[in-house]
């Protein structure tokens, strides 16, 4: 492990802390501490899945990653820069080099556009070229995602919740982002239509190299697509691993807590169906 | 027929239709299902499926414009058939519902203690409020709600999303329900609290003897919950049986493609299959 190369992303003691009111009439205006000390690194085309339950920070820290909110302190370098401190030209080149996914796809994309507004946006905001012309951009990326390049005229109201995400997922590539932050963006999905983006995100990360901070609280949905894992409670990480060894043989006792209350389908009855399936795949074949 | 062998609960040919301007539209097509005494049936489907407006239908609480034909027979009585004031006595009284969003379901303005006594002597004539306030704290020790008797005269938003959930039990609970009806009871919650509203659930059906229907998306906690499961598309029912056979042996594409695509915590780790493709369309 030491000898990986510079990570893409490094964070380092990040905090934030918001103002709240404190109980009752006369309360005095408190803090609090929703990101605590919080360090970690994402390596080039890896993903590093932030997960825990609610409050415990995992999207104010993906917010801060992706400077959409300022730290109280700490510092998050991104290839090697300080993010906080970059303005102008540098501050536009981290804009495209960091793309958001969001939970829900319907209040992430203006409804009055059309997909291809939307989807040309973040390179009309930075003035850049559309390279081929916005209708043969757009076209591209909507194939890359599995959606009908016909459709880049329509408005996302006019497409499914999973569609609508796919739409979102093509505007953060429009810019060929190094990092994909994405803040429980397979979360509102389906079963069926989560498990599509679910490896429609992992197939474009093989195609591109990027990397993905996942933010999640779905356990079961992170050890699908993560390479690292930290597990977040209270603001503060308790447990950074790989994977298999964090699902595998969780040393916290939080991350314990947390696996075991995960509800699951009986191995031995995922077992059982595999050989029943096996044997009517054979009955099908012997038929026909 | 005898009470032992009637079911707690048989649907026949259970069907809602919504009017719409291009005609009536069907969300529930015809269900037959039972539930036994003491069962737990759970309803699986994805946005859509009409699992919610089945529960609705049974409870006879369809949105305005909704109709429902067919038959609904809970514990001998023709549901169909009641006028809606014995329909309100059997709602809440032997029939109790349990909803994803406990904040939505209690009045803000009431202590949660205030909303149970006020529900359960709706229900149970000639109790004082004193006997009332007894069976509240009561009931809510029962969900494992710390100091209930402190707790009993706090408002709602004094509780976490897994304490109000609580509450909500308690409060069907203190009612001694034949059946609960539970409506992603657990959706909103983080998994550490999910788990213990499902212990909760099981501890109380082993306690009481209460039937279970549990309507979620979620097929790993129907799984652990329930046993016996109808798997429902588009209003359709795909198809029915007990736990195990559909988890071992699903018979209908659709139920094979769900299972496919349900992310495991401990199982192998590769492409989930999808067999019904978006992007193929």
């Amino acid at each position: 492990m030491n000898e990986r190369r510079e990570p893409l992303l490094r964070a380092s003691n990040l905090v934030k802390e918001f103002a709240v009111h404190g109980g009752g009439i006369f309360g005095r205006a408190g803090r609090l501490r929703a990101v605590d000390d919080v360090s970690f690194e994402v390596g080039v085309g890896e993903t590093l899945a932030l997960v825990g339950e609610s409050g415990s920070g995992k999207s104010t820290t993906a917010r801060l990653i992706a400077r959409l909110i300022d730290t109280t302190s700490g510092t998050i370098e991104f290839a090697g820069r300080e993010v906080h401190a970059l303005n102008g030209k540098a501050l536009h080149a981290f804009r495209s080099e960091v793309q958001v996914v969001f939970q829900d796809p319907y209040s992430s994309l203006n409804p009055k556009h059309t997909v291809e507004r939307i989807v040309t946006a973040p390179l009309a905001y930075q003035r850049r070229p559309i390279p081929g012309g916005a209708r043969a951009y757009t076209g591209a990326l909507m194939e890359r995602v599995g959606l009908n390049p016909d459709h880049s005229g329509r408005f996302p109201a006019q497409f499914s919740g999973g569609q609508a995400q796919r739409i979102g997922i093509a505007r953060a590539l429009a810019v060929s982002p190094r990092l994909i932050v994405a803040d429980e963006a397979v979360s509102a999905l389906d079963v069926s239509v989560q498990a599509q983006v679910i490896n429609l995100l992992r197939r474009l990360q093989d195609e591109e190299g990027f990397s993905y901070l996942f933010i999640a609280h779905d356990l079961a949905v992170v050890r699908q697509i993560a390479t690292r894992v930290a597990v977040m409670n209270g603001g503060r990480i308790v447990e950074t691993g790989d994977r298999d060894q964090v699902f595998g043989a969780p040393r916290d006792d939080y991350t314990k807590k947390l696996l075991a209350a995960v509800p699951r389908i009986r191995p031995e009855w995922d077992a059982a169906r595999r050989r029943n399936e096996r044997a009517r795949r054979e009955r099908e074949d012997a038929e026909s | 027929m005898t009470t032992t062998d009637t079911p707690l609960l048989r649907v026949r040919d259970l069907t809602v239709s919504f009017p719409t301007a291009q005609g009536p539209v069907d969300v529930v097509k015809s269900l037959d299902f039972d539930l036994p005494r003491g069962g737990a049936l759970g309803i699986v489907g994805e946005s859509g499926s009409g699992k919610s407006m089945t529960s609705l239908a049974i409870m006879g609480l369809l949105p305005k414009g909704a109709t429902r034909t067919g038959s609904v027979e809970f514990a001998g009585t023709e549901l169909t058939q009641l006028r809606e004031r014995a329909m309100r006595s059997v709602r809440g009284d032997r029939i109790a519902m349990i909803f994803q969003d406990p904040l939505s379901s209690l009045n803000p303005y009431y202590t949660v203690g205030a909303q149970i006594i006020e529900a359960y002597r709706a229900h149970r004539g000639g109790v004082t409020r004193r006997q009332a306030r007894a069976v509240a704290i009561e009931a809510m020790e029962r969900v494992h709600i710390n100091d209930a008797a402190r707790r009993v005269d706090h408002y709602p938003h004094q509780f976490s999303g897994g304490m109000r959930q609580r509450v909500m039990i308690a409060m069907t609970l203190s009612m001694e329900p034949e059946l609960i009806i539970a409506d992603e009871p657990t959706t909103a919650l983080d998994v550490t609290v999910q788990a213990q509203i499902l212990d909760l659930l099981a501890e109380i059906r082993a306690d009481t003897g209460a039937g279970l229907i549990l309507i979620t998306h979620d097929l790993a906690v129907v799984s652990e919950v329930t046993d016996h499961i109808v798997v429902m598309r588009e209003g359709d029912l795909v198809e029915q049986g007990p736990a195990e056979r559909i988890f071992t042996d699903p018979q209908e594409p659709y139920t094979r493609m769900l299972l496919d695509a349900v992310p495991r915590i401990d199982d192998e780790i590769g492409t989930l299959r999808t067999t019904t493709t978006e992007e193929a369309r």
